[in-house]
């Protein structure tokens, strides 16, 4: 059992979550989401999180606005819809209910069960 | 030293170095097909190359020039490689639930690419219909295997075409992704002579480029080598048989030219991976360009200034002229048809580009040979050479000529061959200036050898006399030729015209040429023109007068000499003679088929057309002749007196419908026997009448008329007066001026 790789996998499972809860607090562009993340220890590639943002754009969970920049080509702000938040707040619950678990069971140090 | 260009990235122009142009090309092309079969790939793509753009203008604005490879790098570092996607990707997805259901990501399912299902026509790699694309890709081979499997059956018999067109109906069309560890056949345009095959297949093969190449070109080696042994000896000498040079050297040229136009060019870095047969990931392209950086210093390096890069110019003059006409045709005709916007265009611009330098290389190829054939001729001139020419300069002219003229282009052409074949860059700057001065000097040497050669034979004389000979006691005479004991020269390199016999001192000229004419009376006379050339009057007069030349008579056979003998110490000066033989009509003659075959320069004028007829060699007057046959002189000209033998076996092949035709033919032949007879008998009582002291010249004229009846329009009166005076002289003067009234 490669201890990397699960690692990698736990991280992922929240990081659409994470993401979520950023453009939840308002317009955001991505490269800022990337550093923003890297600021709480979270480190996500840029690369990542085009094809993710996407996804999710066209489950139209976000949306976006095109911005005229002054350093390169227009950029991308992406915001939440209603539907958005709809399905932010199912995760939410989901993710609390996980934590909640996960601290129960971690209590009695029984190894770190897998997400999902 | 780097290379840098502007690209148009994202809607700005960016000026980046062509090293990290090429890095970022195989990082978009990677990440597309990674996103190949996602949803939203051009939005993605989009969005990670306008992200990339902004970091670009980032990094220009921090005041660098342009874009170099470490910027690439970094920007690629922060977007991440596919690869470090891969198991967040597959995640994800999971996550999002439903929403992308068949993702065939070609890196995480297998190491192959498109699963094995369905037989398609791919439309992504396509040079017609995309049949063998998709073969090769429903098989997992090369799709250039595939493609060169179906040129054999196009050209083993068409069923290719068949097939393919069947297939191109039949099969359905789509997309398809080659992600492939395995090698690709590419033509290496790295190490290349002509068009980078021989070095592409060695890379495929993992064997030294010397080896394809070696295999290409060894018709060519073989070619030399036979042709140079061959002239070595005057024999004929060929220890190669044939068809390895004819057939087998042909088949290989078509092969590579075929090969050229099916095998893609290694253009990118990821190809040049793919050729390799490594896998295609950013830290083996990295290695590569570095590999390309390192190869492209050490080949600066290695060139220095300004001057051997001419050196190098020069001395692949020869081949880059040949190169870049060609490439520039090729271009032109490929941009053409890139307008038209057709693969078939495409595939078709490459096959001009090949068959051009296809021509090209057999030019080469020609002139080699033909060089070498020059050279070997010269050599076995070599002991005429003081038959030629006169004094020190000519001579010395000679040896610079064969030195400097022809075997100087011949060991650079080898060299530059030889080169080409083991792969070394262009070497010493002063090897192309020394080949190039030494081979002006052979022009110079050339010309002035024509120019005073040409002096030599500057004047011309001639003369007429008249070989004595009895009348032969039957009707008809035979000629042929004395047997003699001449050794006879004769090589496959060296045939000179005219040349008979060589040996130390001496040399034996058939410079002899055969005529036959009406005979003014009822004698057979034997005339000759000698003529020569010289450079004054007074040398041509002696050179011709050296001349000895006459016949032998056996009753009715005549034999002719078979040459004449120069000695030691005169020249060659375009010496020869005519022989006339004149036949009276209603005389036969026969030539015997040695004439033809031992003179060198036997031609043949009946009479009949009695046009401008020169005493040298310049009339071609060439009739169709039969050796061995009787002819017989009527007034109208020879005829051919058949066998009746003959005449019998050729028609008895023939069926009944034709005996009406045969029937007619003896009747016609039996007129013409009556006809002969009634025109020797006019001919008889003319002479009779002509012997006679006659005044009146109308008669005259007349009875001229029915002699020669193919003088047409009123002849000078003159002349016909003049005609039998002279006979009855029999006058060897009134005999000449009588042949030139013939003519």
């Amino acid at each position: 059992m490669d201890i990397q790789n699960t690692q990698s996998q736990m991280r992922k499972g929240v990081l659409e979550f994470c993401i979520l809860s950023i453009i939840r607090q308002g317009e955001v562009y991505p490269s800022d989401l990337v550093d923003r993340m890297k600021a709480a220890n979270l480190h996500i590639l840029e690369g990542t999180l085009y094809p993710l943002l996407t996804r999710l754009k066209n489950a139209e969970l976000l949306t976006y606005r095109w911005v005229e920049s002054n350093s390169g080509p227009p950029r991308k702000y992406f915001v939440m819809t209603e539907k958005g938040l709809a399905f932010y707040s199912e995760l939410e619950r989901t993710w609390k209910e996980l934590a909640d678990a996960v601290q129960v069971l971690t209590q009695p140090a029984t190894p770190p069960a897998t997400e999902n | 030293m780097k290379k840098v260009i502007n690209i148009n990235f994202q809607g700005r122009v960016i000026p980046i170095e062509e090293s990290a142009y090429d890095v970022l090309k195989v990082y978009v092309e990677s990440l597309r097909r990674f996103f190949a079969n996602e949803e939203g790939r051009d939005e993605i793509i989009n969005d990670i190359e306008g992200r990339i753009a902004e970091l670009f203008g980032e990094s220009l604005k921090k005041g660098s020039t342009c874009i170099t490879e470490e910027d690439v790098n970094n920007v690629i570092n922060s977007m991440g490689r596919p690869e470090d996607f891969e198991g967040e990707e597959s995640n994800m997805q999971s996550q999002l639930g439903g929403q992308q259901e068949q993702k065939n990501n070609s890196y995480t399912e297998t190491d192959h690419g498109t699963p094995r299902g369905r037989l398609y026509r791919d439309t992504n790699d396509k040079m017609l219909g995309g049949v063998c694309s998709g073969m090769a890709a429903y098989f997992r081979i090369d799709p250039t295997v595939v493609r060169l499997l179906f040129l054999v059956l196009f050209f083993g018999g068409g069923s290719g075409f068949l097939l393919y067109l069947l297939l191109w109906i039949i099969l359905p069309a789509k997309p398809l992704d080659h992600v492939s560890s395995n090698r690709r056949l590419y033509r290496n345009p790295e190490e290349k002579v002509i068009a980078g095959v021989a070095s592409g297949i060695a890379t495929y093969f993992d064997v030294a480029v010397w080896i394809p190449r070696l295999i290409f070109s060894l018709p060519l080696v073989i070619g030399i080598f036979s042709s140079f042994i061959s002239s070595l000896f005057w024999f004929e000498f060929n220890p190669f048989p044939g068809f390895i040079f004819g057939s087998f050297g042909g088949t290989l040229f078509v092969i590579y030219a075929v090969l050229w136009a099916v095998i893609p060019e290694a253009k990118s870095a990821s190809e040049k991976l793919e050729m390799r047969g490594e896998k295609v990931d950013l830290n083996t392209i990295k290695n590569t360009i570095q590999e390309d950086l390192e190869g492209f210093k050490a080949r600066a390096e290695k060139w220095g200034g300004e001057f051997s890069q001419k050196a190098k110019e020069f001395s692949t003059e020869f081949s880059s002229t040949v190169n870049e006409k060609s490439k520039q045709f090729a271009s032109e005709a490929s941009a053409a048809s890139k307008k038209g916007g057709s693969r078939l265009g495409n595939a078709i611009g490459i096959l001009f580009k090949a068959f051009f330098l296809f021509l090209a290389g057999i030019l080469a190829f020609t002139i080699l040979v033909a060089l070498l054939g020059m050279i070997a001729g010269s050599v076995s001139v070599f002991p005429l050479k003081s038959f030629f020419l006169e004094g020190f300069w000519q001579n010395f002219l000679a040896w610079s000529t064969l030195v400097l003229f022809l075997f100087v282009p011949a060991i650079g052409l080898l060299t530059w061959l030889v080169r080409r074949i083991i792969g070394a860059t262009a070497g010493s700057k002063y090897l192309g200036f020394t080949f190039g001065g030494l081979w002006t000097l052979g022009w110079i040497s050339v010309v002035l050898l024509v120019a005073s050669i040409a002096q030599n034979f500057d004047a011309g004389a001639k003369d007429k006399g008249e070989i004595k000979i009895v009348q032969p006691s039957t009707n008809k005479m035979t000629i042929k030729v004395a047997a003699s004991d001449l050794r006879v020269v004769s090589g496959k390199w060296f045939k000179m015209d005219g040349l008979l016999s060589l040996d130390d001192d001496s040399i034996v000229l058939n410079n002899i040429r055969v005529r036959i004419a009406k005979s003014p009376d009822s004698l057979y006379r034997v005339s000759y023109v000698k003529f020569s050339n010289g450079s004054d009057e007074n040398t041509a007069l002696k050179n011709m007068e050296a001349i000895k030349y006459s016949a032998t008579q056996e009753d009715s056979v005549l034999y002719l000499d078979r040459g004449f003998k120069l000695n030691k110490g005169s020249k060659f000066r375009n010496q020869g003679v005519t022989v006339t033989i004149f036949v009276p009509v209603g005389k036969k003659i026969e030539i015997d088929e040695n004439v033809s075959r031992k003179l060198n320069h036997f031609s043949f004028n009946s009479g009949r057309n009695d046009y401008d007829w020169d005493d040298e060699w310049n009339n071609e007057g060439y009739e169709s002749w039969m050796s061995n046959q009787e002819y017989i002189m009527t007034p109208g000209g020879l005829e051919r007196v058949k066998k009746i033998g003959e005449e019998n076996d050729d028609i008895s092949n023939d069926e009944d419908s034709e005996k009406s035709a045969i029937e007619e033919y003896k009747k016609s032949r039996e007129e013409l026997r009556k006809e002969y007879e009634r025109k020797q008998k006019e001919a008889e009582e003319l002479k009779k009448e002509l012997d006679k002291p006659v005044d009146t010249t109308r008669y005259r004229y007349q009875k001229v008329a029915i002699l020669d009846p193919h003088i047409s329009g009123p002849a000078p009166k003159s002349k016909t007066i003049e005609n039998p005076e002279i006979i009855e002289i029999g006058s060897e003067l009134g005999r000449f001026s009588l042949l030139s009234f013939q003519s």
